[in-house]
């Protein structure tokens, strides 16, 4: 990482009312680069990718893109700027056709060469069911959808939120081996995720949250599980 | 010294309910014919208010046919003093229980809309009845019908005797309603109430009844609501479908009343009937205008502060001037407060 | 005699195109908003005044002041939800039900300020008058034939632009998780006041047929409405096509109850409404 990263994140506050659901983290992603936020229920982990994305009640501090601030913006600027998100609980438009969520993707985010076939390359499945409803979908290919549906935005950084939750873990396999892929395009990728081997296997570094405040952070490969385990628990 | 300020503000507050209660007692005595009918009117209409804050405001009940069971207490009574002949004291009662009755297949209609159904629903019910009612023709269908001279005089021989008489059922009325739900609000039924007030998954949660407790509310409210268009067909001394269900009287205006005084709160109907009244005095002679004040003015209250002028009081209060719910003890609130948002974000 | 039967039904179809004219926008912001506006009814009486202005004032052929409206309906229902109905959208349903129930006294009353009490009629010329005979003692206005025509091609414009248009799915998009599509970037409150906008259209429309056909004044709003929600909850809730059907059961009873007795017309509709909520409320053609 030289230069600017593609975010940077500087003494970031999130606010829910009085409560404080992050205080001061700092942080940053590269682009081409895999970022793991590991941490328990309840540790801000959700909180951070709201505020990313400019759906946070009150933040203080910065959040950057590029070096571009991204306070005051709203979410579909952000989205403009090139910020995905691959929201917890996929949270695909039901009633809504595989191809009308994907274009949805497409319409929200920006200009770039990723198109419809890309996507069906990577979850052939999908072209298959192009024409099917969202809901008539398994988890594994609803959650292909919303990947498909935020990489289609084009995005600079792509947020994963959770995307293990609630399914197999074949498919959870599949999802994961497209992130270095997606990666090689020189995305920037933030994954939040509770399952820590999994996101830690793939992440080139991480950071571990606890009750709103970053405790650790590093390459997985220079650190050891027993110091991972004890800070995600707050030992 | 703030604590003490607010506690004297309270108290005033009291004062000020038992001296217009006071006040109401010593009617008959102290003013002229006109204003004991003013004040007649104004207890009817305090009755309907109270009973649609009980409904919307705490049972998320959003009905806009409440004025249904004031005309149906209106017929039952007419019904009941003129056609039947029974005693015109004992049709009082009997009203309140066919509107009761008549609650009944209402409630199985209307309840099988969703929410924001519900309200125009509620509507569509009570325009049919009003319809109906406009069929019968021993109460003169669609044009109406006068009481004869002989059951009003039962009322008393001499207009000011009977104003009088028809002023003290209507403070009857009045004082039960208010009373027995004020009751009410403070059993563990109102301590459901509130709960569904402030949060109603919140409130399914902890074990609340909702649909036992919306039911309670919407069949409590009735015989009340007929109750009021008894007292109203006294004062009118006829019925008639548009007025004896007139939605612009006993629901326009009672929406009105109970959204600036304050929805959600016993005194919030209280403040609004006299606020009402006031401005209802001083501004009905520009007509429609006094209509668009009450409808921005109420728009405005949404907007800016759901819980009505009485919600903007209490900002500064330590308590309710009329308590409802008992008070938790006061090492309570802090960590309610802040355990909240924190369950909030637990849950995302 | 079975003629006569015949032609009452007819009619009562044909009365059932203008119904389902007025349910259109409601189902509209029903099926998307999730909502139902109480002044719907006073909005569709509000642009007929504002027909009616425009064809005396200046002079216009009603189709001409329809055209004239379109556009105002359109921003007037964009700015209407952006500015006032978005602030409390999503915050429980009594904010949006007291909001819009001021908002229908506000208008019922300004219109009554300005117009006066007296009952109003848009004079549609020769078009008016015209009748189709069809024999068998059936006679078809050309008007009201027009409406209903009218009121089919209606369904058949918004099905297309909600189910083959990128803004159509968009709007389904929001109205199936507002919450996801403001997460992702959609810009939730630009497409609701769009979706608004097109109610405003729908609203427009039915105002000019409504203006040429039947009378109204300043109070006709609450009875439109109540006519639209039943043609609504009587479809299915958010089913254009069952919105329609819905307008056409309540103008048959109305027509058929006026045969009956005419004082009968409104009470028929309300209580064959009634009857058949009660059996199926969950409408002919439900969507959701």
């Amino acid at each position: 990482m030289n230069g600017t990263p593609l975010l940077s994140v500087e003494s970031l506050s999130v606010f829910y009312g009085h409560f404080r659901a992050l205080d001061a983290v700092e942080l940053s992603v590269g682009a081409g680069e895999i970022v793991s936020i590991i941490g328990a229920n309840g540790a801000g982990k959700s909180s951070l990718m709201k505020a990313i994305v400019g759906q946070a009640d009150r933040i203080e501090g910065r959040i950057c893109l590029e070096g571009a601030d991204l306070a005051d913006r709203s979410t579909a600027e952000i989205a403009k700027a090139g910020v995905a998100l691959v929201p917890e609980g996929r949270r695909l438009f039901s009633s809504l056709t595989v191809e009308e969520n994907l274009r949805i993707g497409q319409e929200v985010g920006r200009e770039g060469d990723i198109g419809f076939d890309d996507i069906y390359r990577m979850f052939p499945v999908l072209r298959e069911r192009r024409r099917q409803l969202a809901r008539q979908l398994s988890g594994g290919q609803q959650q292909m959808v919303a990947v498909g549906r935020a990489l289609l935005a084009n995005p600079k950084l792509l947020l994963c939120d959770e995307i293990s939750l609630g399914l197999a873990p074949v498919v959870i396999g599949d999802l994961y081996e497209m992130l270095p892929k997606i990666r090689e395009r020189g995305i920037g990728i933030l994954v939040v995720e509770q399952d820590i081997s999994r996101s830690l296997a793939v992440a080139d570094r991480f950071y571990c949250l606890l009750e709103g405040r970053v405790n650790l952070s590093g390459r997985p490969a220079e650190t050891s599980r027993e110091i991972v385990a004890r800070h995600y628990f707050g030992g | 010294m703030k604590a003490s300020t607010g506690a004297f503000a309270i108290w005033c507050g009291r004062l000020a309910l038992f001296a217009g209660a006071a006040v109401l007692v010593a009617a008959p005595w102290l003013f002229r014919v006109t204003d004991i009918a003013l004040l007649t009117e104004f207890l009817s209409l305090l009755t309907i208010a109270v009973m649609w804050n009980l409904v919307a405001g705490y049972a998320d009940i959003v009905s806009v046919g409440q004025h249904a069971f004031v005309g149906i207490g209106a017929y039952a009574f007419f019904g009941f003093a003129v056609i039947a002949r029974i005693d015109p004291f004992l049709a009082i009662p009997l009203a309140a229980l066919v509107a009761l009755l008549f609650a009944i297949p209402v409630m199985a209609i209307i309840f099988r809309l969703r929410a924001a159904y519900l309200a125009v629903g509620s509507w569509v019910v009570a325009e049919t009845l009003m319809l109906a009612a406009g069929k019968l023709s021993a109460f003169g269908g669609g044009s109406g019908i006068s009481m004869p001279v002989s059951v009003v005089r039962i009322f008393g021989a001499h207009p000011a005797e009977r104003y009088a008489t028809i002023y003290w059922i209507a403070f009857a009325v009045a004082a039960l309603s208010l009373v027995s739900t004020w009751l009410l609000m403070r059993s563990r039924i109102g301590l459901g109430l509130t709960a569904i007030r402030d949060d109603e998954q919140g409130a399914g949660v902890v074990g609340v009844n909702l649909s036992g407790l919306r039911i309670l509310c919407f069949l409590w409210a009735a015989p009340f609501l007929g109750l009021a268009g008894a007292v109203i067909t006294l004062q009118k001394l006829r019925v008639a479908p548009p007025a004896s269900f007139s939605i612009i009287d006993w629901t326009v205006y009672v929406i009105f009343i109970v959204v600036i005084g304050g929805i959600g709160s016993f005194e919030g109907p209280i403040i609004g009937t006299v606020i009402f009244f006031l401005i209802r005095s001083y501004l009905s002679e520009i007509g429609v205008w006094h209509f668009i004040i009450l409808g921005v003015l109420s728009i405005a209250v949404v907007l800016v502060e759901p819980r009505g002028l009485w919600g903007l009081v209490r900002r500064f209060l330590p308590e309710d001037v009329i308590p409802i719910t008992r008070r938790p003890p006061l090492p309570g609130r802090p960590t309610e407060q802040a355990s909240r948002p924190a369950e909030s974000i637990a849950h995302e | 005699m079975l003629g006569g039967w015949l032609n009452q039904i007819v009619q009562g179809v044909l009365l059932g195109g203008l119904y389902a004219t007025f349910a259109m926008g409601l189902s509209l912001s029903v099926g998307i908003m999730r909502f139902v506006n109480i002044a719907h009814g006073d909005l569709i009486v509000l642009v007929s005044f504002l027909i009616l202005t425009l064809t005396t004032t200046l002079g216009l052929s009603p189709l001409a002041a329809v055209l004239v409206t379109l556009p105002i309906t359109f921003f007037g229902g964009y700015l209407l939800q952006r500015l006032l109905l978005q602030r409390v959208l999503g915050k429980g349903v009594l904010p949006i039900i007291l909001v819009t129930f001021g908002l229908s006294i506000i208008v019922q009353n300004g219109l009554l300020g300005t117009y006066g009490a007296d009952t109003r009629k848009v004079a549609g010329g020769s078009f008016e008058t015209a009748t189709l005979m069809l024999g068998g003692g059936v006679n078809v206005g050309v008007l009201p034939l027009t409406i209903f025509l009218s009121a089919i091609a209606m369904v058949v414009v918004l099905d297309f632009v909600l189910y083959r248009t990128r803004l159509g799915a968009r709007i389904r998009a929001v109205s199936d998780d507002v919450a996801a599509a403001d997460l992702i970037g959609l810009p939730s409150a630009r497409i609701y006041a769009t979706a608004m906008g097109i109610v405003g259209v729908t609203i427009a429309i039915s105002a000019g047929f409504m203006s040429i056909w039947t009378n109204f004044d300043p109070t006709s709003g609450p009875s439109r409405l109540l006519v639209a929600f039943e043609a609504v909850v009587l479809g299915g809730l958010g089913s254009l096509w069952g919105t329609l059907a819905g307008g056409i059961i309540i103008g048959i009873a109305q027509v058929v109850g006026a045969q009956v007795d005419a004082a009968w017309q409104l009470l028929a509709g309300h209580l064959v409404f009634l009857a058949i909520f009660m059996l199926r409320p969950e409408g002919l053609f439900p969507k959701y």
